[in-house]
């Protein structure tokens, strides 16, 4: 659910949300959920000091009902 | 509300500037005709809809314009995930709404997002705090710092501090910037 209600947030706020990918990754304890954008949208959602992803994380944090989970976001063609 | 003292009219400017980046055009007005106003509420509606699907909440939206904003409305469930802790989530949440909003429009949304009622009881409670403040205030003669506010709740209590007939400013830097209430010279 929480890959899904991330992926719904960020498409809402793009230019290219054809371009969002989300994938989630396990970690030893919670996960990672790693947001996928286009280059041209990664300062957006980013946003201005860092306002746009601290909202992404503020509403996934409180989704996740208590677990940890990490969001990165990412350029499209970063690798890692 | 709208007619609030320049003080207060700036803040919620201001609080609005930080946002996100530079205006898109100098031709965007400000939003104040309603069908402007009323298709800022359709898309902010979509998306939130969108969320409460994802996340299995119930909850209807509400819709309607007040004053130069949208205001949307998810009425009807449990909504506590979706407010948090002093209104963080909202806060988010509206701020992401806006700017799906504005991806769409391409004009800057002041929209307003409540969510279970929080606002308007929050309203309530912080124009009490106002209204408090300025009569003690009256009666001490004496200038009071009031505790640290998001820019909606100092708004608001700017507002009931200038229907009480007395002047206010915020002081400090966000998230700990305060109203200070003065007293009549």
């Amino acid at each position: 659910m929480l890959e899904e209600a991330l992926e719904h947030l960020v498409k809402g706020i793009v230019e290219n949300p054809d371009d969002v990918h989300v994938r989630a990754r396990r970690l030893r304890k919670g996960k990672v959920l790693e947001v996928r954008v286009h280059p041209d949208d990664l300062g957006k959602v980013i946003g201005r000091n860092g306002r746009t992803a601290k909202a992404l994380r503020t509403v996934i944090g409180s989704l996740s009902g208590g677990r940890y989970v990490r969001v990165d976001l990412l350029d499209l063609h970063e690798v890692r | 509300m709208s007619d609030s003292k320049t003080d207060s009219v700036a803040e919620s400017r201001a609080s609005v500037a930080v946002v996100d980046a530079p205006e898109p055009d100098d031709a965007a007005e400000p939003g104040t005709d309603i069908e402007a106003l009323e298709n800022e509420g359709d898309i902010a509606a979509d998306y939130i809809e969108g969320l409460l699907d994802i996340a299995d909440f119930d909850g209807d939206i509400d819709m309607d314009v007040e004053g130069d904003r949208a205001l949307v409305s998810v009425v009807g469930a449990t909504l506590d995930e979706l407010i948090g802790e002093r209104g963080e989530v909202l806060e988010a949440l509206q701020e992401l709404t806006r700017l799906a909003v504005h991806r769409t429009t391409g004009t800057r949304s002041r929209l307003m997002l409540d969510i279970g009622g929080y606002r308007e009881q929050r309203r309530k409670a912080l124009t009490r705090i106002g209204a408090d403040a300025a009569e003690e205030v009256k009666k001490t003669g004496e200038v009071k710092p009031l505790a640290p506010m998001t820019p909606f709740e100092r708004k608001v209590v700017h507002d009931a501090i200038a229907a009480a007939g007395l002047r206010s400013e915020s002081e400090g830097e966000e998230p700990n910037r305060f109203v200070v209430v003065h007293p009549v010279d």
